[in-house]
């Protein structure tokens, strides 16, 4: 890895204790995955939720935000781990949302941008094709590097806050042209798509793709952006998935449509996805929660939810908790989509996401929901039964005219 | 004695038994930072505790938070003693970066074991690490 003098002299400390920690970071990182240098980003997207970071994410936090520590690029941050404004409604204990304000407060004192949301690219943080950034939050990565065109490599807690303090990140992975290439072609065989094959296509993906770059053929020619966004957060959580080859979307994707011509093809067959539906799905116990918007729900896809609960009323003592960035959420309140949503009983939630806030504390024992995201998340720690299903059979089954 | 030859990335020298996997694995809702627990019910390593131990697992999975769940457990005093891998695990890396700079704690960490290692490594009682030259010796 090679530093240039002025990188040389934060190392060294001569611009203060923060950049020198966050330089001894991007350092130890760019050696480690054989980058030859650090390069300047336009953004950066870091993570600040308690249920991750736990005590331990706290004090590295604190402890850039007490050294002096400043954001030198626009920066902006994934959802908490409560509902910053209603936290107490939702059933969250004090001791728990005093960790989570802690994190708030050293994230604010860094400087970031207060938007608490994993489609920061939805809301805003909008970076053009071509540009460097360096975000977490691994879905919205699939999206930088296959919709938008932007690059960026998956940036791991801890590297976040050093690149964003720093307005630089290791040249390696995403950022070189010879690894955006796809070396693997996925070609989705099975007809007509519902909500949940975009989650379950994209989790098959990453299950299967290993650490090829997948191209994806067949998907519907009217697929909205919002369905790409579920299909890249599924194939995020289930494998190393950093971008899918998406013909005709992903910017210069005509080139790597050619090649795939020659490389393994691998179709998707409803019998696929129905396998991948037989993982997630642990249960048939009716669900006490049903959670909707991991990845966060646009204010399009709050409408969309609107119309289909429209005269429904949520069936006995379960709960609906409809996750969606404030920015949505004030929008859907403007165009009276909120109150059309809640008249059903569903709770609109905003600046948090249901994988990362404590649904077992809150009472939660089998959750429902057509994330493949939370599914894998929550089924992976066994204390949560999860039941996984397509919006409409999920309306269906828990509300009623 | 057998040994492996890996990519020093986190130098240091501690010894531990080896506990190990085959498969891809990640401390972000894998491993109980409260206990050292592995509770990823995907994982082979499932109810196995990872204190003390030297981990092997091939390479990484799923979370960008791996890093925090890690150093977590480096500060509850739960954490392996050592990290190998076959590819790099950026988690394992700037886990022990910060577990240095925050909680003055060595792990170090080594990559490029082949993939398999974790046949050899779960047949010794003991394994010598040392990050600075990327060496695994077995007892």
């Amino acid at each position: 890895l090679y530093l240039d003098k002025a990188q040389e002299d934060l190392l060294r400390g001569e611009g203060g204790e923060a950049k020198q920690f966050a330089m001894e970071i991007l350092a130890k990182v760019g050696d480690a995955v054989g980058a030859d240098s650090l390069v300047p980003i336009v953004s950066a997207h870091v993570l600040a939720h308690f249920s991750s970071l736990h005590q331990a994410g706290v004090e590295v936090l604190e402890r850039f935000a007490k050294s002096g520590g400043r954001f030198s690029v626009p920066t902006t941050v994934d959802p908490a781990s409560i509902d910053l404004r209603n936290w107490e409604g939702f059933g969250i204990k004090e001791d728990y949302a005093r960790m989570q304000f802690r994190l708030c407060e050293a994230y604010a004192k860094l400087g970031g941008i207060q938007c608490w949301t994993c489609v920061q690219y939805q809301v805003c943080n909008f970076p053009k094709a071509g540009e460097v950034v360096a975000w977490a939050e691994s879905s919205s990565v699939v999206f930088a590097n296959s919709v938008i065109g932007c690059r960026s490599n998956k940036i791991t807690s801890g590297t976040d806050i050093a690149g964003a303090i720093l307005g630089l990140t290791p040249r390696f992975g995403m950022l070189l042209d010879e690894n955006r290439k796809a070396q693997v072609k996925y070609s989705a065989d099975f007809g007509e798509f519902d909500d949940l094959d975009y989650r379950s296509l994209g989790y098959y993906i990453g299950k299967t793709a290993g650490s090829r770059l997948p191209g994806l053929a067949g998907l519907p020619s009217d697929v909205s952006s919002d369905q790409v966004k579920h299909l890249g957060a599924a194939a995020a959580s289930s494998g190393p998935v950093t971008m899918v080859h998406l013909p005709g979307i992903t910017p210069g994707s005509k080139t790597a449509t050619k090649s795939t011509e020659t490389m393994e093809t691998v179709h998707v067959s409803r019998a696929d996805l129905q396998a991948v539906e037989e993982d997630l799905n642990q249960t048939e116990e009716s669900p006490d929660l049903v959670a909707l918007g991991v990845p966060h729900l646009s204010v399009n896809e709050l409408g969309l939810l609107a119309k289909g609960l429209q005269g429904r009323k949520l069936k006995g003592s379960v709960r609906m908790f409809v996750y969606t960035s404030r920015q949505a959420s004030e929008m859907a309140d403007r165009s009276g989509i909120t109150a059309d949503i809640e008249s059903s009983g569903a709770r609109i939630t905003a600046d948090t996401d249901a994988e990362i806030s404590p649904l077992k504390e809150m009472g939660f024992n089998v959750v429902m929901t057509n994330s493949a995201k939370l599914a894998e998340i929550v089924s992976s720690e066994g204390e949560i039964k999860m039941r996984y299903a397509p919006i409409k059979k999920i309306i269906e089954e828990t509300t009623r005219k | 004695v057998k040994r492996f030859n890996g990519r020093p990335l986190i130098g240091g020298r501690v010894q531990g038994a080896p506990l190990c996997s085959s498969r891809a694995f990640t401390f972000a809702h894998g491993v109980d930072p409260e206990t050292g627990n592995v509770t990823d019910v995907r994982s082979d390593m499932l109810g196995k505790n990872v204190k003390g131990t030297v981990l092997y697992y091939p390479f990484g999975k799923g979370s960008t938070t791996a890093s925090a769940w890690f150093l977590e457990a480096v500060r509850l005093d739960n954490a392996p003693v050592a990290i190998l891998t076959s590819s790099v695990d950026l988690a394992a890396v700037i886990g022990s970066v910060l577990a240095d700079e925050i909680y003055g704690r060595k792990i170090p960490v080594i990559a490029g074991l082949p993939l398999g290692a974790d046949k050899v490594l779960s047949s010794s009682s003991l394994a010598h690490v040392d990050g600075t030259n990327g060496e695994v010796n077995l007892d």
